[in-house]
This record gives structure tokens, C-alpha cells and sequence, in this order.
């Protein structure tokens, strides 16, 4: 048998006490086990950004980290955004602006300038671009990404 | 239309309005279904091996080991698919070919890094992988060609033996010919020019989940695929299944863009080991072998020729090109539009083009957005800035010379494709005009900085659409034209609407409702769309082509007009008043005369649907499916204008402006087609300036086959692009509609390729291959140079 860790791990609010294969990542984890599938799987190696999660508060990728190094924090995820049939601002931002099409993508973008957003920082287009080339789209050519974030950043 | 404002809640939605999508909000919450979301809780999970080398037998295969790991259930190799299955059927084979038939697993030798030879179905995915590694394999590597040219060269080891005595699989010349033409041309302009392979790379890589009921004889396979219809077909085919005992549900697609077409080698896989297991199987692609099992796209090479007049007036246009084909077929093969969109928006009335289709120990080619018509745009455009050199005109001029005009359309060309209707000129002006291009021309491309700027245009046509069943059949491909759809009134009002059309990004469900809603006259709000479940769609061809909303809008608007009809007869039924005078509004049915005598839909529909209180020569119900075939395809069209800025003496290059004007005919969802634009131009700009799936040549491995080693682009890497359109409106299509999803990857790569040689034009140097990188231009000029050195 394989052995497993203990952890104990807070997503969205609610507390999980876990045993986890320690060769698990922390997206598997969100999605096989929590059923949170909107934390998606694009890569394995931490280019696509599918599968970005706020950890404490950060934008990270989450295949990118074990389960058990989960434990003892707070995770953030796509599902958590909205309040119950509310969307969030930034989500609304998102479907005003066209910002997704397959929308496979979406939940890390969400994710990414959930923390930009939170960070305060006023920036530029450019910087925007910048800040979200972490995460990939093949749909959109990303101008409605850009765009949405943009209208949240500058209090739109 | 830059930053098109949605749509206000409430106004009533038709053709045309900028309404947000109805996939929004479940995909915002990260409550779409994809494949890979689909988790049943007794399911097992597959993992595949895969040949390292490029060309090689298996001398030995031993799975005894992997079987006796715990968790291992179920294993297949390549002669237990021979068994018990039939070779997967290409759905659109090149025309005049051989068969290549091919198994889900191969059964001796592998012909391609990637190629599948072992499944495994284990009660996780780690174990599954881990039991693949445990397979012992001796390895017999035989001799490889990975260069599509080289593949053909008399040496070269024939990779089909059985089938083919080279590698080349077939040729298809078609055309007038242009003998007289060439003869008697002043300047003939010719090249060579190598088209990189690329890939989509949707960000969801393909999935499948398999659930096999014997006692119920039901297959029901979630697939992320672009048509679920047909993979039914195959899969019935492949695995000696009735049809009906297949049902295929594709929810939420990630991104297809023509790679997600039809059965692959995995999908039979799964469904195999759940029909031997009587449990559901899952496996989802991981990112490494996405690059290698799934389609690879565009690599060919075009010899092209422009023959001309002095005067710049082309005469004849052909193109000899090779296709390369990969290790085997798939679903769509090769592109094929090349030969039918060669000519390009010119008045070319003398020509020929060749399609040679060539095998090489590579992942199989397949279909990708653009479909051959980016790979003759790059060498058609090159030429004509070559042929405006050669005569002294200015590009632009010998563009706008040559551009059919609206008065001569509709226009048939060399290959018989017919141009239905639209303003070529007006667009490449609108182009020119953007970029001050008169500007350009006086201000000369040299900069204070040392740096130099040119402007380069790229004028293109997309066929959108087929056109016609008959033309499809006639090459053997086993789909057709049409697309059908149901729409069933249901007790609270609203209307349930039945695709088989599978969501995946172009934003279907949303297009087709507003085009139920108009002509219907329901509130948009109020129709619920279900798409991509086999089980509960009519039979429809699919998504791709850029041929969905042509062929939709016309099935809808039937459907809709029919149901529209019957709501009414059954509401003056009611009211008793003329269903003349009724009209459908929102939620109601009312006299157009007299809002407040109506009566609710959802009262209407309970009638039909109970059968109480409706005309006695009435049957209850009240559904509509409709089956449209469209008339032909649609020209979509337009040009572009890059601006770029280059280092004469690195190759560096920005691109500081990008000018895309383009013709969809009638807009259904201004947001929408705005979107399609800016992602089909951001995959444009990807495979024009960077993407590039290379094999080593001594070797045969793939070198770029990560995330890491692909370049597909960031939002930090593509410039700002601007957008222009007109809109006419085709005379062949409901609503004057024309495909959009695939126009803005056919022009940037010549655009930007004539822009840098543009600013270099004292140096007179040529870019014949993509990816356009900075390496590539400071080959060019160190080309030129050398070049100049030697006159």
C-alpha cells in the first residue's frame, strides 16, 4: 500500500482533514478529492497556469505543489468567487468583456487578477499583459482579458 | 468595432445584438463539464505507452510484470485490438488515395514518437502510469525520415510497404493549366516556401470517459470532441456496434480549432477495456502526450508561381505543393484547402495545383483552423510583393490591379470554388488608409534610430462552409453538409433546444438561440440550449469549417418559424381571435393590435403538451426538428496591414501595428465575432512568429514537445491589433451570414513576413519559411548580403 499523509487544509472556508498520497498535486487534490473540478489541469509543469489557485492569499499553480504542502493552509478557488447566484465583480468584468470563449482557461485568469485585484497596485495595460502571462488562453487573443482586468483595476 | 458594449438586459435579442453568452456563467464559475470533470465513483483509469522512436518494431513485448502490480485490471496490446476491433476510418480521406488503415494500438511497428502500442487500465491514474513502466519492450529501431522532402527522395525507406511502394500517397492535380500563359508572360516570380508544423493546443488536452453496459447493450462515451455525432459513427464502426447502442456526450469542449475532430486511437481504447471490465474507464491526455498523439497541423511546402504581365496583370498562378501526412492518417488528414483557395481574391483564369500527400515518422497531421488556406496565403502574398518588385508598381497597386472587384462576382475560380459576393478592393484601402500608408511611402522606412519600418499587406479569402454534399461525397469524406436541430416547447414557458454542435468557445449556444429568439419571438432568456449528447440531439455534421452558424441559422430558423406557427394556431385557438393577428412577445402571445389580449407561452405550451383545449385537427406537442442543408459555401474575406520596425543588422523586429479589416457578412453577435477575429489572429501570430513543432533530423525526436520548448503566445507577447470590418452580406446563406472562426490565421504570417522585407528593401532580401523569428531575418540578410557579394 501506499502511504499517506495527514493534512488539514481550509478551501474556500470550509476545513478538510485529508490523507494524501504524498506524490498527489495539489490540483488532483482540489479535483479528485474535493470535487472542485473548476481548478483545471493544463500542463503538469507549471506553464499553462490552468490550474492557478490563491494559496494564503498568492497566485500559485497548483500542479506545481504536493498535496501535503497544503497543510495548514488557506486555499482559494474558482468556486469560491462567486456568492451564491452573485458573481463576483471581477467574474462579471470577465462576461462583459467577452473575456472567455472555451472558458478552460478562465478559472486561472480568475484566479490570477483575483489576486492583482487584491494587491491594490493601479497598473498599466502593459503591466496587465504582463502580470497575466503566467496563464494561457488559445481562444480570446486575450484582449478581453486584458480588457476586463483592466476595467476592474482602474475601479471600473 | 473595438470594445463593443454588451448588450442591456431586457431589450429584446435578435441577429445582431451584442449579447453576452449564455456559456458564461457556468464556465465563470468553474462549473463547466469538461471530460476530464465528468468522475464516476467506480471508474478506472487508463494510461498509454508510447514508441520513443521515431520508425521501430516490436521485437518483444512483455506485460507480465505491469499485470501482476496491484491495482492493474486490464491490458491491451496492439494484437487484442486487431482482434477485437476494426481500423479506425479517416472521416475525410484525401481524395484518390490508398487506404492506410490503422489500429488504436499498433500491432508490430510503430511509426512515429508518440504512436501508441500498450493500454492499461488500473484502479488510478498513478498506477496506470506506473504499470506502463512496467511493460518491458525490446525495441528493433528501424530507418527513419522525418523531412517531408526527404520522404520522397528515392532512398528514402518506404514507411507503408504494404500499401505503397514510396512515400507518397497520392496527387491531386486539378486546374485549367496555364501553358499558353506561362509562355507568354513577362515576368514569372517563383519560390519555394516551407510552412512550419504547428499545433493548436487547445489548453484542455483530449479526454475520454468510457461506460459499457452489457446487459443494456449502451456504450456511453463522454468525449471531448468537436463532433459527436461522428465519433459515434466511428466508434459503432471501429467496435461492431450497432449505432444505437453508442451514445457520445461532449459538454464543454476546451478548445478544439479542428484537432478534436473525430475518434482517436485513446477514445477506442477506453471503450475497449470498459467493455471488458463492465466498468466506466477514464483517461485524460497529459500535456506531453498531447504533443505527440494529438494532431499536428499546416507543415508543407509550396512551390509556388506567379506569371505576369509588365504591366503587373497576373496571368496564371500555380502551386506544386507537399503535404506532409505523418506516420499515419487521421480523422482529416492533410489540409485540403489549398488547393481550393490558392488563386486567392485575384482575377486568376489560367493555373494548376498539385497536392502530393507525404508520409514521414511523425504524429499524424490533422485539421487546424485555417486548414490549408494560411499555407497558400504566406506564399501567395510573398510572391505578389515579389512581382510588384520585379514590375516596379507599388504592392498595394498591383494588389488593387489584380483584386476581383464586386462587379465580377460572383467569380468561380481555378479549382471551382465560387466567390459569392463581396468588396475585396474596399478592404485592402480601408487597410492602407489605416496604416498612412501614402504616409509610409513618403516618409521612406529608414528611422532616426538606425531601425527601419515597412508596411506589408496580405489580402486573403476563407472559404466558409462546403458547397455542398455532393462535393463532400464526391471525395469520399464521410460526413455531410447539413446541421438540424429540435426545439421542444416545455410547461413553463420556454423552449428546450437540442444541438448536436458541442460548446467550445465559438459560442453556439448563444448565436443559435438569438436566432431562435428572433424568429420565434421567445425571450432569449427562455431557451435553454443542450448541446453535444448524441442521446438527445437530431444527427448533425458538427463543429469546424467554419460552417456551424451558416448551416444552424437556416435549421433554426425553420424549426423556430414552424414552432412559432403552431404556438399561434393554438393561442387563437384560445383567444379566439386569427392566428394572423397574433404575435409572440417574451413570455406571451398577444394580438399585435391589443397587448392585453394574450395568454402566456407557458399556458400554450401545457396545452400542446397535455393535448387539452387545443383545435381538434391539432396534434399534441409542440416540437420542431429541422435538417439545412446550405445552398454553398460562403466567401468570408478581407487584408491586412502590418507595421513593423526591424534592426537591419540583428533581425530584431517588433510588429508596431497590425491592421486586420474583414468581411463576415451579417454579424449575429458583434462580441462574438470579435472574439473569433482576435483568436484566430492571436494563433496566427503564434505560428507566423514563433510556434514551431521540430524534429531532429538524425534522431527523429521531437524537440519542441513541451509547454516549455512550444512557443504559443502570452498575453504579453502579441501587440496591440486593430479591427475593421464591412459587412456584406452574403447572398448564399440565411441571414447573409459567412463563417468567422478561422479568418484571422490565413493573412498575418505574409503580412508581417512582406512588412520586414518592406523596411529592408535596399537589401532585397526574401523570408520564404516560417517561423519568422529574429534568427530567421538575420539569416535573410546575411543571405542578401551574401547574395549581393557574389553578383
Amino acid at each position: 500500500m501506499i502511504e499517506t499523509v495527514p493534512i488539514l487544509v481550509t478551501v474556500n472556508g470550509t476545513r478538510h482533514v485529508l490523507d494524501v498520497e504524498p506524490r498527489m498535486h495539489a490540483a488532483d487534490l482540489l479535483r479528485g478529492m474535493l470535487g472542485l473540478t473548476g481548478t483545471h489541469v493544463g500542463c503538469e509543469q507549471g506553464v499553462c497556469g490552468m490550474c492557478t489557485i490563491l494559496l494564503d492569499g498568492t497566485a500559485v499553480k497548483g500542479c506545481l505543489l504536493l498535496a501535503p504542502q497544503l497543510d495548514g493552509c488557506e486555499v482559494e478557488t474558482v468556486e469560491g468567487l462567486a456568492t451564491g447566484e452573485e458573481l463576483a465583480p471581477l467574474q462579471r468584468a470577465f462576461k462583459e468583456a467577452h473575456a472567455l470563449q472555451c472558458g478552460f482557461c478562465t478559472p486561472g485568469f480568475l484566479m490570477a487578477a483575483t489576486a492583482l485585484e487584491r494587491s491594490g497596485r493601479r497598473l498599466t495595460r502593459e503591466e496587465i499583459r504582463e502580470e497575466l502571462s503566467g496563464v494561457l488562453c488559445r481562444c480570446t487573443g486575450y484582449e478581453g482579458i486584458v480588457r476586463a482586468v483592466e476595467r476592474r483595476l482602474t475601479g471600473g | 468595432m473595438a470594445d463593443t458594449l454588451p448588450h442591456v438586459a431586457g431589450a429584446p435579442v435578435g441577429v445582431g445584438t451584442p449579447v453576452t453568452r449564455k456559456e458564461d456563467d457556468r464556465l465563470l464559475r468553474g462549473d463547466g463539464r469538461f471530460t476530464d470533470d465528468v468522475r464516476p465513483a467506480d471508474a478506472l483509469h487508463m494510461a498509454v505507452g508510447r514508441c520513443p522512436f521515431p520508425h521501430a518494431r516490436i521485437a518483444h513485448l512483455d506485460t507480465s510484470a505491469a499485470e501482476r502490480l496491484d491495482g492493474v485490471r486490464h491490458i491491451l496490446v496492439g494484437a487484442d485490438v486487431v482482434a477485437a476491433t476494426s481500423v479506425i476510418s479517416p472521416l475525410r480521406p484525401t481524395p484518390g488515395t490508398p487506404d492506410l488503415p490503422y489500429y488504436a494500438l499498433a500491432p508490430e511497428v510503430c511509426v512515429y514518437e508518440g504512436h501508441a502500442f500498450v493500454s492499461v487500465a488500473a484502479t488510478s491514474r498513478h498506477i496506470a502510469e506506473d504499470a506502463i513502466d512496467l511493460v518491458e519492450v525490446e525495441w528493433e529501431p528501424l530507418p527513419h525520415v522525418t523531412d517531408t522532402l526527404a520522404a520522397l527522395a528515392p532512398e528514402a525507406t518506404v514507411l507503408h510497404p504494404a500499401q505503397l511502394d514510396s512515400n507518397l500517397l497520392s496527387t491531386n492535380p486539378m486546374g485549367p493549366g496555364a501553358d499558353a500563359e506561362l509562355a507568354a508572360a513577362d515576368v514569372i516570380v517563383e519560390d519555394v516556401f516551407r510552412v512550419n508544423r504547428v499545433t493548436g493546443l487547445p489548453m484542455e488536452p483530449r479526454a475520454v470517459v468510457a461506460e459499457w453496459r452489457p446487459g443494456a447493450r449502451r456504450l456511453t462515451v463522454h468525449c471531448a470532441t468537436q463532433v459527436p455525432h461522428l465519433v459515434r459513427m466511428q466508434l459503432a464502426e471501429t467496435l461492431h456496434l450497432d449505432e444505437g447502442e453508442v451514445r457520445v456526450i461532449a459538454s464543454d469542449v476546451g478548445g478544439g480549432y479542428g484537432l478534436k475532430l473525430g475518434a482517436y486511437p485513446e477514445d477506442v481504447l477506453a471503450c475497449l477495456h470498459s467493455m471488458r471490465l463492465v466498468r466506466p474507464v477514464k483517461w485524460a491526455e497529459d500535456r506531453q502526450e498531447h504533443f505527440r498523439a494529438t494532431t499536428h497541423a499546416r507543415e508543407s511546402v509550396h512551390r509556388f508561381r506567379i506569371a505576369a504581365t509588365q504591366t503587373g496583370r497576373i496571368l496564371a498562378i500555380t502551386d506544386t505543393y507537399a503535404a506532409d501526412l505523418g506516420g499515419q492518417y487521421s480523422s482529416f488528414g492533410p489540409a485540403q484547402l489549398s488547393s481550393y483557395t490558392y488563386p486567392g481574391p485575384y482575377r486568376v483564369t489560367a493555373g494548376h495545383v498539385e497536392r502530393q500527400v507525404v508520409v514521414t515518422n511523425k504524429t499524424p497531421i490533422g485539421a487546424y483552423r485555417g486548414y490549408g488556406q494560411p499555407e497558400v496565403n504566406f506564399a501567395r502574398e510573398r510572391l505578389m510583393d515579389r512581382l510588384a518588385r520585379e514590375v516596379g508598381i507599388d504592392p498595394l497597386e498591383v494588389r488593387l490591379m489584380n483584386l476581383l472587384t464586386p462587379e465580377e462576382l460572383p467569380f468561380t475560380n481555378l479549382s471551382g470554388a465560387i466567390y459569392d459576393s463581396g468588396d475585396y478592393p474596399r478592404c485592402l484601402r480601408m487597410a492602407a488608409d489605416a496604416v498612412d500608408y501614402s504616409g509610409h511611402r513618403v516618409r521612406g522606412t529608414v528611422r532616426p534610430d538606425g531601425r527601419r519600418t515597412g508596411i506589408g499587406f496580405s489580402s486573403f479569402i476563407e472559404r466558409t462552409g462546403y458547397p455542398s454534399a455532393k462535393f463532400l461525397a464526391d471525395r469520399r469524406s464521410r460526413y455531410g453538409t447539413h446541421e438540424s436541430l429540435t426545439l421542444r416547447a416545455n410547461r413553463t414557458g420556454g423552449i428546450d433546444l437540442f444541438t448536436g454542435v458541442s460548446t467550445m468557445g465559438q459560442g453556439s449556444e448563444t448565436t443559435i438561440a438569438q436566432v431562435c429568439a428572433q424568429v420565434h419571438g421567445v425571450d432569449f432568456a427562455r431557451i435553454t440550449v443542450h448541446a453535444g449528447d448524441t442521446g438527445a440531439s437530431p444527427l448533425n455534421t458538427g463543429g469546424f469549417s467554419s460552417r456551424t452558424m451558416i448551416a444552424a441559422a437556416g435549421a433554426v430558423r425553420i424549426a423556430a418559424s414552424e414552432l412559432r406557427a403552431k404556438t399561434l394556431r393554438i393561442a387563437a385557438y384560445r383567444l379566439a381571435v386569427d392566428p394572423e393577428d397574433l404575435t409572440i412577445d417574451g413570455q406571451v402571445v398577444r394580438l399585435r393590435d391589443d397587448p392585453a389580449c394574450a395568454i402566456s407561452l407557458a399556458e400554450v405550451h401545457e396545452a400542446a403538451i397535455f393535448g387539452r383545449g387545443i383545435p381538434d385537427e391539432e396534434d399534441p406537442g409542440l416540437e420542431a426538428t429541422a435538417h439545412y442543408e446550405p445552398p454553398a459555401a460562403a466567401f468570408a474575406f478581407g487584408s491586412a496591414a502590418a507595421v513593423v520596425t526591424v534592426d537591419p543588422e540583428t533581425g530584431d523586429f517588433d510588429v508596431d501595428r497590425f491592421v486586420f479589416v474583414h468581411d463576415s457578412g451579417t454579424v449575429v453577435n458583434p462580441l462574438i465575432v470579435e472574439g473569433q477575429v482576435r483568436g484566430a489572429l492571436a494563433q496566427g501570430f503564434g505560428a507566423a512568429l514563433g510556434e514551431e513543432l521540430r524534429y531532429d533530423r538524425d534522431t527523429g525526436q521531437l524537440v519542441s514537445g513541451s509547454m516549455l520548448d512550444y512557443f504559443a503566445p502570452t498575453a504579453a507577447d502579441l501587440p496591440e491589433w486593430e479591427l475593421l470590418h464591412t459587412e456584406v452580406a452574403s447572398p448564399v446563406t440565411p441571414f447573409g451570414v459567412r463563417g468567422v472562426g478561422e479568418t484571422g490565421t490565413i493573412p498575418p504570417a505574409a503580412a508581417i513576413a512582406n512588412a520586414i522585407c518592406d523596411a529592408l528593401s535596399d537589401m532585397n532580401l526574401d523570408i520564404t519559411s516560417l517561423p519568422i523569428t529574429p534568427e530567421s531575418v538575420w539569416r535573410a540578410i546575411a543571405a542578401a548580403s551574401a547574395g549581393e557579394g557574389m553578383s
